[in-house]
């Protein structure tokens, strides 16, 4: 079976950069770091109160968790916003595209070559991530549930960060594009529930109800709810607080009480459905303006 | 082998191409010349494949470009070398080759064969990026013949190669010319082209202005030439009145001890013209036709109005 070229290439000239080990430093010492201080601190208060608050030692799993989840959305636009752009500052896009490459080949390599450096950032984390185990109340169940989540994320970024990266000229706009959208994606979905939910609650007060009487069982952000399926955040703390459906609690409740239906029962599994298939579609597009002019290029 | 014809390419509002003809015939090496804006590049864009075309058709031996699987018969050297940071010659090479689907033991045989003739086979573990300028273009040209293309098209290939460089690259493509590669080559150097081309065209405001064999073009330019006769010692009414009664001579003007004469007729006209000189007793120490140079050529086909109006006359009288 014949590698794909730029993916080769990717992996050839990433193995001799010293970004990955500088990545995979800078990523486990500061899992590590907040792993250990959280266990010293966990000692520290067994030594002075003499009391075993077992609860706490599933703060180390929350912690290094949400650590490692942050550092993955941060890190993958990171390494793909600039990978079409980056070829095209260098002109040697111009140049694939004359061979026989096709646009789905380069797509394909560049994000290859992406995750599978996000891959090993994963997995160089997990002697640090296997401390969670050391105390017991994580099963092995929900490690999975969690890098399947990780990865998920990590595939959403990467897409995303290659889709601006294909439509900007430059790397530096491809970046910042990449984490405008993300931050839209993840801050903008609460925000616009936030906002829905408030002006639902406002127009109960206003047409004489309150919450006591009526309101707390129907009163929700409606159909805007539904948007926070894409929001890779929120599956995350679904998934770290143990929870599959919306309608079992968890982070989700402060948007009102819902009637259970598939998707609220399942959101978990269908939130991650659904991020992937928006990565798919930026990966379509990423395809698409690979051959086409960045945005700030000259005819 | 490469037909062009009414390409059309529009960018907003502005016409880069209207309805472009060339036809570059199997095995020359065609300067394809023209000034900044003509739609050199945009033509080379579109003839690679990296733009599309709003108009008119390209083909390649008979297939349409259209149809698709046209890279694998082109080879393309940009105006610029694309580098890639922390990778080494070999590698450069064997990547572009498995963009053409070429892999293991015939890409680093085809590899190493062209690395040798460009000269670089001591170079194989450099990095791409700490190459000369010159070794890089080099190194481009070899990269363009990885998959072996039938045509070979360069844009502005030497420009910033000092002239060491310069002479290697041309010989390089004299090479590549005489081993019947079709070569399609634009460059701001015209007295270059002139000395490697076959063939020449000229393109002009989206459109081409002139084309053909070069050698046949600088005749007939030549044909059209002052002829510019010295005397020694004298004679210049004796001459003058010889000239004045030969049918074939136009115009005559006296510059200093020269006498610029426009004279329509053919080689033999000549010879005879000098000959009636001669036995008329007078000294000339100098008869010679002006040469017409490609870059003259150029000058008049993309300078002001009035030199495009005289261009016109004389392509009206058979030049």
């Amino acid at each position: 079976m014949k590698m794909n070229p730029v993916y080769k290439r990717e992996m050839m000239v990433s193995s001799r950069s010293m970004r990955l080990p500088l990545i995979i430093t800078a990523f486990n010492s500061i899992l590590a770091v907040v792993a250990l201080l959280n266990m010293y601190s966990n000692v520290v208060q067994v030594r002075m109160t003499a009391d075993v608050q077992y609860g706490s030692f599933l703060d180390l799993y929350r912690f290094v968790a949400t650590i490692e989840f942050i550092m993955l959305m941060f890190i993958m636009p990171a390494i793909t916003a600039g990978t079409i752009s980056g070829e095209r500052e260098r002109r040697t896009l111009d140049l694939m595209l004359t061979t026989g490459l096709k646009s789905r080949d380069i797509v394909a390599g560049k994000l290859g070559a992406a995750f599978i450096t996000m891959f090993l950032v994963v997995i160089s984390s997990f002697p640090v991530f296997a401390l969670v185990l050391v105390y017991g109340g994580i099963t092995a169940r929900n490690v999975l549930f969690m890098m399947i989540c990780f990865v998920a994320a990590a595939f959403f970024a990467g897409s995303l960060g290659i889709c601006c990266s294909s439509l900007f000229k430059r790397s530096t706009m491809a970046t910042a594009a990449s984490y405008a959208v993300l931050a839209l994606t993840v801050a903008g979905t609460f925000a616009a529930n936030s906002f829905a939910y408030s002006m639902e609650k406002m127009s109960w007060s206003q047409s004489g109800y309150t919450m006591g009487m009526m309101g707390e069982q129907t009163v929700n952000s409606g159909g805007v709810f539904y948007t926070l399926l894409v929001n890779p955040a929120v599956t995350f703390l679904m998934i770290l607080q143990g929870k599959t459906g919306v309608l079992a609690g968890g982070v989700l409740e402060m948007y009102g009480a819902r009637s259970s239906n598939l998707i609220l029962d399942h959101w978990a599994l269908v939130s991650i459905g659904v991020q992937i298939l928006f990565s798919a579609v930026f990966v379509g597009i990423a395809v698409k303006m690979v051959r086409k002019k960045g945005i700030g290029r000259n005819a | 082998m490469l037909e062009i014809r009414g390409l059309e390419k529009k960018f907003g509002k502005y016409q880069v191409l209207s309805g472009l003809d060339m036809t570059v015939p199997e095995g020359s090496l065609y300067g394809f010349v023209g000034p900044n804006g003509a739609g050199k590049t945009t033509t080379i864009k579109i003839m690679v494949g990296l733009l599309k075309p709003d108009g008119g058709s390209i083909r390649l031996g008979g297939e349409d470009a259209a149809a698709g699987g046209w890279e694998r018969h082109i080879g393309y050297v940009p105006d610029f070398f694309g580098v890639y940071d922390n990778l080494k010659v070999w590698e450069y090479m064997e990547f572009f080759a498995a963009c053409y689907g070429i892999e293991g033991r015939s890409a680093r045989k085809r590899c190493s064969a062209l690395l040798e003739q460009i000269g670089l086979e001591d170079k194989t573990e450099f990095y791409v990026d700490g190459l000369s300028k010159g070794m890089q273009q080099r190194l481009c040209l070899a990269r363009a013949l990885i998959h072996d293309p039938e045509l070979l098209i360069l844009d502005e290939p030497m420009a910033g190669l000092d002239p060491r460089t310069r002479f290697d690259f041309k010989e390089m493509l004299k090479e590549l010319r005489d081993q019947g590669k079709t070569i399609v080559m634009s460059s701001h150097v015209l007295s270059e082209l002139s000395e490697l081309c076959t063939d020449v065209g000229i393109i002009d405001q989206g459109k081409m202005a002139l084309t053909g064999n070069i050698r046949d073009i600088l005749s007939q330019v030549n044909s059209s030439n002052p002829i510019v006769i010295s005397l020694f010692g004298g004679g210049t009414d004796r001459a003058l009145n010889i000239l004045k009664s030969h049918p074939y001579v136009h115009t005559i003007t006296v510059k200093e001890q020269d006498i610029v004469v426009r004279f329509t007729g053919d080689e033999q006209d000549e010879a005879v013209l000098l000959q009636q000189l001669v036995d008329s007793g007078l000294l000339v120490s100098s008869f010679t036709r002006e040469q017409g140079s490609l870059e003259s050529l150029f000058m008049q086909i993309t300078g002001r109005d009035e030199e495009r109006t005289v261009l016109k006359y004389e392509n009206e009288s058979g030049l």
